[in-house]
């Protein structure tokens, strides 16, 4: 599809209905997302009750974008995931009490006290965690992909980063080597209106998705509130990019409704934005869908909620109960012994699932 | 003396080695007025009562004198010896100093770069407090007339200084005088004369005084070893293999012990005009040693088998032989065995070792003819027999009560079960 | 056994790897149709094909992280830093990414890092650098600096066998001025050990890079008892090597092209002291170039380098010490 037909079809459906997904994906999808939105709210309870050192950071109102494209991947696939993802982390296969734990720098946090809040990443789930610096994982992206192309692997690698860190050098160098490569690599863009309190209108001249034609490959646009678009987008995107055809820069339209960190009231936020977006929040416009388009009754969605609070409530259970790190640890770890393959992620797409793992690999179909 | 150097004088006293040593007698110095000694090292070899033993030095410095010679016995406390601590390790003793007692003045080197000859570097030092050197002697050839580490390591190598010694350095140093013991042996071919030993004194005090404290009496029992032989030839194999020899002497202690906690008015002690039950039975055992007898004991001996018992006689023993008692082994007894019957004597009246109120003295295992009762009568059989003789102070108990325990023990040993 | 310049036992280590290894390749500016800046990767375009000799854009950071990337899914990438000066550009993904991503993530990023050092020739500040002393400051690299022909092709096989990011200076002075026996076929010289080249009961030079042959040459015509040390590796240091020297002597001097604060100098001077003082017969002392920027002009820069007379003054006056 020519970068013109992606974005007619991002921007005429009000809602998207993808033709790829079956009940069991669609109820994946919204348990998904509100595991992030419970999990979340359960880590900033902690954060205010003073259990959570340093930072505090979270993607409120984004769960759509990290599910939605997430959800795509294949096992062999990998990922770069950042700050307010942390739906693409559960739909791998990390859990709410590692999640949990790292947040509060446990011994059986994700990076067992290595590293603090979302700067994580499951190696053995095939993710990198992020550094602080941004849009750093993007360049790390690239290099994933050349492996993936070097090798013929139809493996396809993905990375976020937000609006603001497009106005980096590092965009640029990553970007412009994908394109001239034809990486196998996708990028997500997660415009939420604000890096920090700069608005957009300080951080670009020109829309970062127009400026993908200039890298050489499609920029598209979608509604990042609406999962199953955030989900066709990125469909398209990780085929053509295992197909050979390159890279895709996708701009999710959002809105970050909580501030960049715990420690940041928004006051620089107009309050009618907030309200314009809380009208459009993922989660509810998606339990709104499923009932009225796909079937789903009120029980069934009492049903998922319900068993995604007693899996976060669980998941802070053992969390908590988690000792904290050796301190002679801290010196621990500094060179590595021998380098060890990234295990495979999750993949909870009926594309996956239905095909039968092979030695742990899953087909492409 | 400077009166600096007094201000910095250890002291070296004769210590006490266990609870009632009173006194101690040199034996031998091992350092001299002038020699440097540093912490820990020996300074002379003592002998107590109790034990042999050494004096460490109390602080690193050098001897100053000595003031009691080899030979003399002190009571505890006494001042021996005296070190300077402030002393420097190379420095210039009293005696050799000619008097000198400042540092040398710098001299300024002639194209009038800054003398830097008491520059010391952290090699320089170490090295030359390892081999005791006198760095004033050391002539330095770094910049400035700095001593280099090549310098002081020439100087060791080169030995002591090559000057000619003024008249009044003289190499003499004092020595002991040579020891008692080895002197005069007159070659009169009828008399000769030895001092005794401080041991040979140590026994024949305390010889004399148990025979005038207590009431001595001996009385004698025959034993049929035959079961224990038995035993004893079942059980050696055995108890070699996990490194304990097993001797009769060993069955016998076991069997006293036993009869010792059966009656405990032979476990005990006089003390004015009490009569004081100890509550363990602290087994001495008797060791001949080249030059006398020791006594090392074997505490709580009423909890030990027959294989613990033949495993402390055998530790003890080669303990004592070898010299390695401490004040402690030799403390505490409560009753004593002797066993001179390896020699092949068969009858003895042991004196009492005080404060305890008995001795039992085991002598040789014989085969002898004796009369034994079978089922058809009386019979001669070849049996293997000792005699074992209880010397009791009968001021703490009667005869019958000395024979009823000999009895006792003898029984113990003919009906030998390993349990009893 | 086979002679060769400093500069093609370089070519010879990376090209034997390539043909033992299809994981290793190669990234940086210029290395493949045109062979590389300094001709080290000639010939290997038309051998490896483009793909495995990739001519990056004029970008370092995205030479770097792409590397972690590639890296990270087992490729052994070898990157090349047209001079070292420029890893200043590509700093970030250096030590933010790479040098600290196994402590952080427990994830081993097995790359290399080709950087060609040092002055000499009026490259001016920004050809000139000796850079070392920043990657001692960012825990998770490891550094490397061969000053023999032997070395250089032994440290860059083992560099490249590394499981962890690899710092291998080449110095550029070194290219063509020294040659070698290198052995022939596979060759490694392990990380972490220093060497004696030269034994010597008076004094102990340790040197690296440019500064090796430099001190062999001093002591030679000085003919004194002078030892010599061959750093080789950076980081981490040989400690015991060091220490097993310095205690002997008891006199040290380190030299250094860097400049002289906080430099590779000043660590080992530090480690000496705190672990060899009672054998120390005179103060620690380092040969390197002043904290300033090399500069472009000969006479200035000429100047500003530690060069033969230096180093035999410093010995002089240490030896009579």
């Amino acid at each position: 599809m020519s970068t013109r037909e992606l974005r007619g079809a991002a921007e005429t459906a009000p809602r998207m209905r993808s033709e790829n997904l079956d009940r069991r994906d669609r109820a994946n999808l919204l348990r998904y997302m509100m595991l992030m939105r419970a999990s979340e709210e359960r880590a900033l309870t902690l954060y205010r009750q003073g259990k959570v050192p340093g930072s505090f950071y979270d993607g409120r109102g984004q769960e759509a974008i990290s599910v939605g494209s997430s959800f795509v991947l294949g096992p062999r696939d990998r990922m770069c995931i950042l700050h307010r993802d942390l739906g693409a982390h559960f739909v791998r296969g990390v859990t709410p009490e590692r999640y949990l734990a790292n947040f509060m720098g446990r011994a059986g946090g994700v990076t067992r006290g290595r590293e603090g809040n979302m700067h994580f990443g499951d190696w053995r789930l095939g993710c990198i965690g992020m550094v602080s610096m941004l849009p750093d994982m993007a360049a790390v992206a690239t290099g994933l992909a050349l492996t993936f192309k070097m090798r013929r692997e139809p493996r396809v690698a993905m990375t976020y980063f937000g609006e603001g860190s497009t106005a980096n050098g590092q965009w640029h160098e990553a970007m412009n080597f994908a394109g001239i490569h034809r990486l196998p690599v996708v990028f997500m863009l997660e415009n939420n209106k604000f890096a920090y309190s700069t608005p957009n209108e300080l951080e670009f001249a020109v829309d970062p998705v127009e400026r993908a034609a200039g890298y050489g490959f499609p920029g598209v646009s979608v509604d990042g509130n609406d999962v199953e678009a955030v989900f066709e987008a990125a469909r398209v995107a990780v085929d053509r990019a295992r197909a050979g055809d390159g890279p895709t820069l996708i701009e999710c339209h959002t809105m970050r409704m909580h501030g960049h960190g715990a420690h940041d009231d928004m006051s620089y936020v107009p309050k009618e934005l907030f309200e314009e977006w809380e009208q459009r929040d993922p989660i509810a416009s998606y339990t709104a869908q499923l009932i009225a388009d796909h079937g789903f009754t009120e029980a069934e969605i009492d049903e998922l909620r319900e068993s995604v609070k007693s899996e976060v409530d669980e998941g802070a259970r053992l969390a908590l109960a988690q000792p904290m790190p050796e301190p002679g640890e801290a010196v621990e770890g500094v060179y590595a012994d021998e380098w060890q393959p990234l295990g495979d992620g999750n993949a909870p797409w009926s594309r996956w699932r239905d095909t039968a793992p092979v030695n742990g690999k899953g087909r492409v179909s | 003396m400077s009166s600096s150097r007094t201000e910095t004088l250890v002291e070296v006293t004769m210590p006490q080695m266990g609870v009632s040593v009173a006194e101690g007698m040199i034996v031998a110095w091992r350092k001299h007025p002038g020699d440097w000694v540093e912490a820990d090292e020996t300074v002379c070899d003592i002998s107590t009562d109790k034990i042999d033993t050494e004096i460490p030095s109390p602080a690193s410095g050098r001897l100053v004198e000595i003031l009691v010679q080899e030979n003399e016995t002190v009571t505890v406390g006494t001042l021996l010896a005296t070190i300077d601590t402030g002393a420097q390790p190379g420095q210039a003793h009293a005696v050799e100093s000619n008097g000198h007692a400042a540092a040398p003045e710098p001299q300024p080197e002639p194209n009038g770069s800054p003398d830097r000859s008491h520059v010391i570097s952290p090699v320089v030092r170490r090295i030359a407090g390892e081999h005791g050197v006198d760095l004033s002697q050391v002539k330095g050839t770094g910049i400035g007339g700095r001593i280099r580490k090549k310098d002081v390591l020439a100087f060791i190598e080169a030995g002591p200084a090559q000057e000619r010694p003024l008249h009044t350095e003289s190499p003499y140093r004092p020595e002991p005088a040579p020891a008692p013991a080895q002197a005069q042996e007159e070659s009169t071919g009828s008399e000769r004369r030895m001092p005794l030993t401080p041991m040979r004194r140590q026994i024949a005090e305390h010889m004399l005084r148990s025979k005038r404290t207590a009431a001595h009496v001996t009385t004698f029992a025959e034993v049929d070893m035959s079961r224990v032989v038995a035993r004893r030839a079942e059980l050696k194999e055995r108890f070699a293999a996990r490194g304990v020899p097993l001797t009769y002497l060993a069955f016998v202690a076991r069997a006293t012990v036993a009869a010792l906690q059966d009656q405990p008015v032979l476990n005990a002690s006089i003390d004015g005009d009490d009569l004081v039950y100890h509550g363990d039975v602290n087994l001495g055992i008797a060791v001949a040693l080249e030059d006398g007898l020791i006594v090392p004991v074997i505490p709580r001996a009423q909890h030990l088998s027959l294989e613990g018992i033949a495993a402390a006689i055998g530790d003890v023993s080669t303990r004592a032989r070898s010299k390695q008692l401490v004040a402690e082994d030799v403390q505490g007894g409560t009753f004593t065995i002797t066993n001179p019957g390896q020699f092949g004597t068969t009858l003895a009246t042991p004196i009492i070792n005080q404060p305890q109120v008995a001795i039992l003295d085991l002598e040789a295992v014989v085969k002898r003819a004796v009369v034994v009762d079978g089922p058809e009568g009386d019979s001669i059989a070849i049996r293997p027999m000792v005699n074992v003789c209880l010397s009791f102070d009968h001021r703490a108990l009667d005869g019958a009560e000395a024979a009823r325990f000999l009895g006792a023990v003898k029984a113990r040993l003919e009906q030998w079960a390993d349990d009893a | 056994m086979s002679e060769m310049t400093y500069l093609e036992a370089i070519s010879d280590g990376l090209r034997e790897e390539m043909r033992r290894d299809d994981s290793v390749f190669c990234l940086g500016e210029d290395i493949g149709v045109f062979g590389g800046a300094f001709k080290v990767t000639a010939g290997f375009h038309e051998e490896f094909g483009a793909e495995r000799v990739l001519d990056m854009p004029l970008a370092e950071n995205i030479i770097i992280g792409a590397a972690v990337g590639a890296a990270v899914e087992g490729m052994r990438p070898v990157c090349e830093m047209q001079f070292a000066d420029f890893i200043a550009c590509g700093f970030d993904q250096l030590v933010n990414v790479a040098a600290k991503l196994h402590y952080r993530q427990g994830v081993a990023v097995p790359m290399v890092v080709r950087l060609p050092t040092g002055g000499g020739f009026s490259g001016g500040p920004f050809h000139s650098q000796n850079p070392e002393a920043w990657f001692l400051q960012a825990p998770g690299l490891k550094v490397v600096a061969p000053a023999t022909a032997e070395d250089a092709k032994g440290l860059l096989v083992s560099a490249i066998r590394d499981p962890n990011p690899v710092m291998f200076l080449e110095h550029k002075h070194l290219y063509r001025r020294i040659r070698g026996d290198v052995p022939e076929g596979e060759h490694t010289v392990p990380i972490g050990e220093a060497r004696v080249v030269r034994a010597g009961g008076e004094l102990s030079v340790f040197a690296y890079g440019s500064t090796v042959a430099m001190a062999q040459q001093a002591a030679e015509e000085l003919d004194e008892d002078i030892e010599v040390v061959d750093l080789r590796t950076l980081c981490p240091l040989d400690r015991d090597t060091i220490l097993a020297s310095a205690r002997k002597t008891g006199k040290v001097l380190i030299a250094h092209e860097a400049t002289r604060s906080c430099g590779v100098g000043a660590e080992v001077a530090a480690l000496i002291g705190e672990e060899a003082f009672e054998d120390l017969d005179a103060p620690v002392r380092r040969l390197t170039a002043p904290d300033v920027p090399i500069p472009f002009s000969p006479p200035l820069e000429q100047h500003v380098l530690p060069g033969l007379d230096d180093m035999k003054e410093a010995a002089r006056e240490l030896l009579a010490y």
